[in-house]
């Protein structure tokens, strides 16, 4: 177990978004403001986190034929698990990210790491994948919010911090191009943030 | 991916391979929904008060007297409701009849109409002669700075907030229409739509109502 590399992994070298290209979906859809990209960055981060255990644990045990089933079955457990909680208690955000919550089941990242990583390796080491891909996921997510959100509404952290928690208005109201909210913007952005990574990655090995 | 994982399994069709699998399944599914259970035990009360409290506080905010009204528990929706909400081009979902101090104060409808993205779910407050006393949405997916400025009654040309503008109409006033006597915030005509069907088959239930 290698918790740097692990880690780099997850954040560079095997990103999740940028570089394994996964979970694109919920990627473009939810990155309009910083509380979205924040909410479900964690989302991810939680379940990944405990389907990698358990899966990891149950790895032994379950028969190949049907560890897809398996896995799926455990990982939609735990999204529903999520999903009723942050409805319980954080009413906002399980209004706000709506039904990209549920499909965290359908998230390649999540069945991804659960084939790749934890269906082979130790218990500790599939906890850390989990914490270090979610992290990958979150880091990109919020990056990608950051940047539309000040280009397309001109504001930051809007859901959370301002007035009515619609933002601080950096730019003024006028100057920004909504288009960036919309889905052209986040494959906009999305491919600008996967060349840049891609040209760093490509420079580092060099 | 896969290729570390053995593919190598003998397909056959023992039974007692079958079995293994099934069994083995059945019971993973067994414990996921037991624990699911569980938890909706302990988040059950939570969502219920959360949801109850948010249909209240969007009911107060479409009454003439948010301070002083009571809501009565949801009506029936009846056939005749149903009809009338059809016919207008919105569903009715939930109905709740207002008294202010004692004395019934009209009611107030959460309609379903179609918006640009999807569903536009909102509170129509009605009183009791037939006009419209405010509106107010509910859930949405419209498309972020363009049909969520109609869902924030952000204001129209005209200057008023697009959901006010529809506060003192009544059926006196025939179907309502954007264009003619309903104003659209620009780049947004669809979601303005959308929100006036909504009102036009409040109008409709409450009438059917008395």
């Amino acid at each position: 177990m290698n918790l740097k590399k692990q880690f780099m992994e997850g954040l560079l070298t095997q990103n999740p978004v940028l570089v394994q290209v996964l979970g694109m979906c919920s990627t473009m859809a939810i990155t309009t403001s910083f509380f979205n990209g924040l909410g479900m960055g964690v989302a991810v981060l939680v379940i990944l986190t405990l389907s990698n255990v358990i899966i990891s644990l149950i790895r032994k045990i379950v028969p190949d034929k049907i560890r897809i089933a398996m896995f799926i079955v455990v990982i939609a457990g735990f999204v529903t698990m999520v999903d009723l909680f942050l409805q319980a208690f954080v009413p906002a955000l399980a209004e706000s990210l709506g039904v990209f919550i549920p499909l965290i089941v359908v998230n390649c990242i999540i069945l991804g790491r659960a084939e790749a990583f934890s269906y082979k390796n130790g218990v500790a080491a599939s906890f850390f994948d989990g914490v270090f891909q979610g992290f990958g996921y979150t880091v990109v997510l919020l990056i990608m919010c950051i940047i539309r959100e000040f280009l397309g509404a001109g504001t930051f952290g809007a859901g959370l911090l301002g007035v009515d928690g619609k933002g601080i208005q950096i730019l003024p109201s006028q100057f920004p191009a909504g288009m960036l909210t919309l889905p052209v913007g986040g494959f906009l952005t999305l491919a600008c943030l996967i060349a840049a990574m891609q040209w760093a990655l490509s420079k580092t090995k060099k | 991916m896969s290729n570390e994982v053995k593919t190598k399994e003998k397909i056959n069709m023992d039974p007692k391979y079958i079995i293994k699998l099934t069994v083995t399944l059945f019971l993973t599914c067994v414990v996921v929904a037991g624990l699911l259970g569980l938890v909706n035990k302990i988040t059950e009360p939570n969502i219920t008060a959360a949801n109850k409290a948010k249909t209240e506080a969007a009911m107060q905010q479409v009454v003439a007297d948010p301070e002083g009204s009571t809501f009565s528990d949801a009506l029936e929706i009846t056939a005749e409701m149903t009809a009338a909400a059809d016919a207008a081009g919105a569903k009715v979902t939930e109905a709740y009849e207002v008294q202010s101090g004692g004395a019934p104060a009209g009611y107030a409808l959460k309609i379903v109409a179609s918006g640009s993205q999807g569903s536009i779910e909102m509170m129509v407050g009605v009183d009791a002669e037939g006009v419209v006393t405010g509106v107010s949405v509910v859930k949405n997916s419209e498309t972020a700075g363009i049909g969520s400025k109609v869902m924030n009654n952000e204001p129209t040309d005209a200057g008023v907030g697009v959901l006010s503008q529809f506060e003192g109409k009544s059926a006196a006033d025939g179907t309502l229409t954007v264009g003619s006597n309903v104003d659209a915030i620009s780049g947004a005509t669809v979601s303005t739509k959308g929100v006036t069907t909504g009102v036009n088959a409040a109008l409709a239930v409450a009438g059917v109502m008395g």
